[in-house]
């Protein structure tokens, strides 16, 4: 149990607060990415920050430059403290329950980064929860280079063009895409065929990247074998530091630290904040 | 905090506002409590705890041995140190004890003379406090997850009860029969619980991942199914109009009845609004549950930002409801919590936790 007096109590008694020094010790995991040299590294303080700086961690090189830089919700969640905030920036529809508690975020007049149609959000297929998030302009520029010279390339701009800035949503209705769009059913075989629609049942598919299965796979392969090293390590603990500097085995491909942001933001590993460092542990549960 | 109290004593500040303060600063302090211990009555684990609300002095415990025990929480001796003693209990000598798990016991909310209690023998059973004898029985086919009496009715005396059948069932006191049938789930009802702010709205869970909201006057079904997608459909069509992506193990409203809050196996809780079913997208990050039958869980009330008290393994994760931001994890069980209970009266604010295997009966814990 933490015995350090929460700060909620000296918020609840009306006290000042006390300025806070900030972060002196460089984080490692923040700096790394960073190349200005800064005393004190802030985590950043909003989604589109943090989806920037996932999006930097993100090894382009390895796909050739084919797919666009995908960035998780988990990732976004290790980087912005607030889950519900992170929430709110990123998708448009959480709405303030209490207007009190949460009168110091953002104000409702900002649009969702979502809605703005900045990034894109997509249902990657390996777990209900993982969700990719990606800038709009890197998915339309990858998808336009991916599909040029194929017999699909028209029905994949007219999609691009058409569906994209109008629908924000991860799914798409048979209804929506015949009737609103003026999709014919040919028009979206063409669709799946080039890997931008993934059917989800009769009548319905998932927004996808062309190519993105190579990425699912490394990132699935790299998730179990970070963990796997924290799983090796004595009492199932590692220091962040030391997991950072370590040799990354041959079946993380996307880098150690991408794969750090995603166990955090997911809960996989519980971060544990010590005199050397941020620690993680393996959940007992 | 004297600031506080110079402002109230001067009118400057509302006696509310301290009032809330206080209580936010308690629950914020929780501890496990050193000097107060429970005496250990059941042999095997406790499943369900329950504190009269008239005067939050006397606490109800059913345990998996069928055994029911009440305890007086006052301490009239002058010492820190001090047991709560077992006043009376329903042993496994007595004629009508349960035969198997008690699985929820609550006070009759108007006053202590009298108790309900439901079990896996598939019976409700009502007792008279004083004379510790069964008032009447209710008999059901299947087996009693969970049962629950409104605490703000007064037109009704109706007992909602959830069994492994899919049909919630209504018993009347006043008649000593079932009175109707809400039909609806498809598989066990896990939780019941009725809102506490309007006597005919009851919520239930259940384990085919939906959650619905009743009104028990109105014959054709429920009034809204809790869907945690908010009726987009972008989500996979299988937890389509689900709150949860797997079983709903909880309920809880809040103490104002504005907002239900519901845990599930996909390890998961959300806040929805209760007038309309809305999932307010409140975001808990990983709140772990496994338990195979209900979890029982509790809101503070009267702070001035409500927390809510989870059983999460074997700690209790406090939450506050309306940000999501999980404030500490109480350790004090050696192994998985079951059930917890808040009360805050006299001059402590007190959280009571019980387990379910065989460990310590309870814990205490207060702040001081």
């Amino acid at each position: 149990m933490s015995r350090k007096r929460h700060r909620l109590v000296p918020e609840t008694f009306g006290l000042k607060r006390r300025r806070e020094l900030g972060d002196v010790e460089a984080d490692p995991l923040r700096c790394e990415s960073v190349h200005v040299a800064v005393t004190r590294c802030l985590r950043p303080g909003s989604a589109r920050e943090a989806v920037a700086e996932i999006v930097r961690l993100f090894p382009r090189v390895l796909f050739e430059d084919a797919l666009p830089p995908i960035a998780l919700r988990s990732q976004v969640y290790s980087l912005v403290p607030d889950r519900t905030v992170a929430d709110r920036q990123l998708v448009r529809s959480v709405r303030a329950t209490n207007g009190k508690a949460l009168s110091c975020f953002v104000g409702t007049s900002e649009k969702a980064l979502q809605e703005q149609g900045e990034i894109r959000i997509v249902q990657l297929g390996f777990d209900l929860d993982a969700q990719g998030i990606m800038f709009t302009e890197d998915y339309r520029t990858r998808v336009l280079k991916a599909c040029d010279g194929r017999p699909y390339a028209a029905a994949v701009q007219k999609f691009l063009a058409s569906v994209l800035p109008a629908c924000g949503d991860l799914s798409f209705q048979q209804d929506q895409m015949t009737q609103t769009f003026g999709f014919r059913d040919p028009e979206i075989t063409q669709l799946v065929k080039a890997g931008v629609l993934t059917v989800r049942d009769a009548g319905s598919w998932w927004l996808a990247v062309p190519g993105a299965g190579r990425f699912i796979k490394y990132f699935v392969k790299g998730r179990r074998a970070v963990l796997s090293m924290v799983r090796k390590a004595k009492y199932r603990e590692l220091l962040l530091s030391e997991l950072l500097g370590r040799r990354a085995p041959a079946s993380v491909q996307l880098g150690l630290a991408y794969h750090v942001h995603d166990l955090i933001g997911a809960q996989l590993v519980d971060c544990v904040s010590t005199t050397s460092g941020t620690l993680l542990r393996l959940p007992e549960t | 905090m004297l600031g506080f109290l110079s402002a109230r004593q001067a009118g400057l500040e509302d006696p509310l506002r301290l009032r809330r303060a206080e209580s936010t600063r308690r629950v914020l302090g929780l501890e496990l409590n050193k000097d107060r211990d429970v005496e250990r009555i059941h042999c095997s684990g406790v499943n369900t705890l329950d504190i009269e609300p008239v005067e939050g002095r006397y606490m109800l415990s059913g345990g998996s041995d069928g055994v029911i025990v009440l305890y007086d929480l006052e301490n009239s001796s002058r010492q820190p140190y001090y047991t709560c003693k077992a006043v009376c209990s329903v042993g496994r000598s007595h004629p009508d004890v349960h035969k198997y798990s008690v699985e929820t016991v609550q006070w009759y909310p108007h006053d202590t003379g009298m108790f309900t209690s439901s079990s896996f023998d598939k019976t409700l059973k009502v007792w008279d406090t004083n004379t510790l004898q069964i008032a009447d029985v209710f008999n059901f086919e299947e087996t009693v997850y969970s049962h629950h009496m409104s605490p703000v009715a007064t037109k009704h005396c109706l007992v909602a009860v959830g069994t492994r059948g899919p049909k919630v069932q209504l018993c009347d006191l006043k008649s000593g029969s079932c009175s109707h049938i809400l039909q609806g789930h498809r598989q066990e009802i896990l939780a019941v619980s009725w809102s506490p702010r309007y006597e005919y709205i009851l919520a239930t869970a259940s384990a085919d991942s939906r959650a619905k909201l009743w009104d028990v006057r109105r014959a054709s079904g429920c009034l809204i199914t809790l869907d945690q997608h908010n009726g987009k459909k972008s989500q996979a069509v299988e937890s389509a109009n689900t709150a949860h992506n797997g079983k709903v193990n909880g309920l809880c409203f809040t103490s104002d009845g504005l907002h239900l809050l519901t845990v599930g196996t996909d390890n998961r809780m959300r806040l929805w609004n209760s007038s309309n079913g809305e999932n307010t997208l409140v975001n808990y990050g990983k709140v772990y549950n496994d338990s195979r039958k209900g979890l029982k869980f509790t809101v503070s009330s009267g702070c001035s930002s409500e927390f809510v008290f989870v059983p999460y393994g074997s700690t209790i994760a406090v939450y506050t409801i309306y940000s999501g931001e999980q404030i500490t994890m109480l350790k004090g069980h050696y192994k998985t919590v079951d059930c917890c209970v808040f009360q805050s009266n006299f001059q402590n604010t007190e959280l009571f936790s019980s387990r379910a295997i065989r460990d310590k009966a309870k814990i205490l814990i207060q702040v001081f």
